[in-house]
């Protein structure tokens, strides 16, 4: 069992999602979810990251933004696409400037369907990432 | 019966373009002299441009209209946004990715970045001020976008917020789109605004198609509607009070939202509503359960009144409410801001009840207003629409009964133009849909609440200091990604 699971900071990541994936990512934090329970946190800085959480199907507006807060992340590092889109197969994928995902530009390892996935599934997927760490 | 609203908007549509034409060959009138003295009159919406034309909105209390002019190869127009700034993102995107020519664009800027490359922001210069930008990844969960602030010390002296990095391409990737299918794709261009967009889309396609619908789909489209008011405005409040510094209030707010959340799931199989509202009538599980629907929100407003009684109370966020973010009415007339903005400054149009559509010729709704413009109106206005929001569902519930609510109508849907127009959470959410011969999209155009909205945000936010700022952006909570598309 991993170190970090009791103290996990994820920074999350907006690549052009349409925002639903984000008020599911939102309701995380929410009493009935309230993850902060486990000892884990959204962070503001990718500074503090364990985990970064991916939305959206890669914009070519963020390209450049998503890469330069991954690299500024410390290792080890788990990247978690959350949502169709993040995984490439959502309702934008191959539109004009979307790309294909966090999955394929970013390399992540845990990927959570969902359009958007419930706030029950994202956990499930960050359970998942916590033991990868 | 509301799509003879939008035939007859197409009309108008085109007998003002012709009438437009006629004052031109006079040559005393120019094409923007028309739009400016539309604006006197009618609410304008905004414009955009297609291969052939360039398309003015307005909304009057019989419906949407548009002043159309023709381009060719010579055109060039006189822009309205160095009189009226509401147009001016508009004609920026006519001009920088559809070569419309205008004559001297005030901002000729483009408006949205290339390859990830904004263009340079507007910043203020003089002895004692600095800059600083934020963004495009902010520090929470948050949609991108870059925001250039110039400040003396604490004071913000201007405030260039320029989007488009969520901007996907959606309006050409549904072009050639069968209409039906490309249903599914409008419901996800903004997770935060889809039933009030799906609404548009459906009343737009069902206007051309000139298809009446029962009045019990129409009464559960309005309680899907008035349902993403509810999760909206609940969190747009536990944000505001997030921004204020009171953890309480958020964590209240925040926890109202979900459980609005999961009266939507209830009442239409998704915590967002996407695919509640569909061409032709509503989704399949709309509405299914409506006893346990009554009773859960019976009790769910109750506690939500409470929820509402103790914010509102809570005297240190409300004094950082108040006098923070204030947009005058001049300000909000003249940058066009809509919605709970609008009618935080002296604001009176809600389209419900100025241009009333569907259900809501029947159960007519009493319109929030407030006159300060700050932070504090916004989230009172915001306040007062859950209270209507909870008496419009309960009605429509009341009057549906126990009524079996029909599948979908096919609908055949020939070529033309449809304008449509409803009140989503942040606003009038304006729809423009063009239908080729073959029943598919030759273009369709998304000016959202949040479009509108945003550049007066960036103006709300002059002599305020910049710790205030979170507070401000979340008394207006926009969207990015209806805004970029």
């Amino acid at each position: 069992m991993s170190v970090f699971r009791h103290s996990l900071g994820i920074r999350h990541l907006v690549c052009g999602s349409c925002n639903g994936c984000e008020h599911e990512m939102s309701a995380l934090e929410n009493t009935f979810y309230d993850i902060t329970q486990d000892g884990w946190d959204i962070v503001a800085s990718p500074r503090h990251a364990d985990i970064i959480t991916v939305t959206g199907p890669m914009t070519e507006a963020m390209r450049a933004a998503a890469h330069e807060t991954v690299a500024a992340a410390p290792r080890p590092l788990v990247i978690v696409a959350v949502g169709d889109c993040a995984l490439g197969i959502g309702p934008w994928a191959g539109a004009p400037a979307a790309g294909r995902g966090a999955t394929d530009e970013l390399g992540a390892t845990v990927t959570i369907p969902g359009c958007p996935p419930a706030p029950e599934a994202i956990l499930a997927g960050l359970r998942e990432a916590a033991e990868l760490l | 019966m509301d799509g003879t609203g939008d035939d007859a908007e197409r009309d108008r549509g085109h007998d003002r373009a012709a009438a437009v034409n006629e004052l031109q060959r006079s040559a005393s009138t120019t094409f923007a002299e028309r739009v400016l003295g539309e604006c006197r009159t009618a609410v304008p919406l905004g414009a955009y441009a297609c291969a052939e034309n360039v398309r003015y909105l307005f909304l009057a209390a019989s419906g949407p209209y548009a002043l159309v002019r023709q381009l060719d190869a010579e055109t060039t127009l006189q822009p309205v946004s160095g009189t009226i700034p509401l147009f001016s993102w508009d004609e920026r995107e006519m001009a920088d990715e559809w070569g419309v020519r205008f004559d001297l664009l005030p901002d000729a800027r483009p408006l949205r970045g290339r390859h990830g490359t904004m263009p340079p922001a507007i910043t203020a210069h003089g002895t004692g001020l600095m800059r600083f930008v934020v963004g495009p990844v902010h520090a929470g969960i948050i949609e991108p976008g870059r925001f250039t602030f110039s400040s003396g010390g604490e004071t913000i002296v201007h405030l260039d917020a320029q989007l488009s990095y969520a901007h996907r391409g959606v309006e050409r990737f549904v072009e050639g789109l069968d209409v039906a299918g490309a249903a599914r794709l409008v419901a996800r261009i903004c997770g935060s605004c889809s039933a009030a967009r799906s609404f548009a889309y459906a009343r737009a396609l069902e206007g051309l198609a000139g298809v009446d619908l029962p009045d019990e789909v129409e009464l559960a489209r309005l309680a899907v509607a008035e349902l993403e008011r509810l999760y909206n405005h609940l969190g747009d409040l536990a944000a505001s009070a997030a921004g204020a510094g009171w953890g309480p209030g958020f964590a209240g707010g925040m926890a109202c939202k979900e459980r609005a959340m999961r009266l939507c799931r209830l009442a239409a199989g998704h915590r967002l509503l996407f695919d509640a509202i569909v061409p032709g009538g509503i989704g399949p599980q709309v509405l299914r359960e409506r006893r346990r629907l009554a009773d859960q929100l019976a009790a769910f407003a109750a506690d939500v009144e409470e929820y509402l009684r103790v914010l509102f109370t809570h005297a240190s966020t409300v004094s950082r409410w108040q006098r923070a973010g204030r947009v005058s009415r001049e300000v909000a007339d003249a940058f066009g801001a809509v919605g709970p903005a609008h009618r935080a400054a002296h604001g009176k149009i809600d389209v419900r009840s100025f241009a009333p559509y569907g259900a809501y010729r029947r159960l007519p709704v009493r319109v929030a207003s407030a006159t300060a413009g700050d932070a504090y109106a916004r989230c009172r206005v915001k306040r007062d629409e859950i209270s209507e929001s909870f008496r419009l569902i309960r009605d429509a519930l009341v009057q549906l009964g126990d009524v079996d609510l029909p599948d979908p109508q096919a609908l055949a849907v020939p070529p033309g133009v449809a304008t449509t127009v409803v009140e989503g959470p942040r606003g009038s959410e304006v729809l423009a849909v063009h239908v080729d011969g073959g029943g598919r999209l030759s273009r369709l155009h998304v000016i959202s609440a949040s479009f509108r909205n945003w550049p007066v945000v960036a103006r709300s936010v002059d002599g305020n200091i910049v710790p205030d700022f979170p507070l401000i952006n979340k008394s207006f909570n926009l969207c990015y990604a209806c805004a970029d598309r």
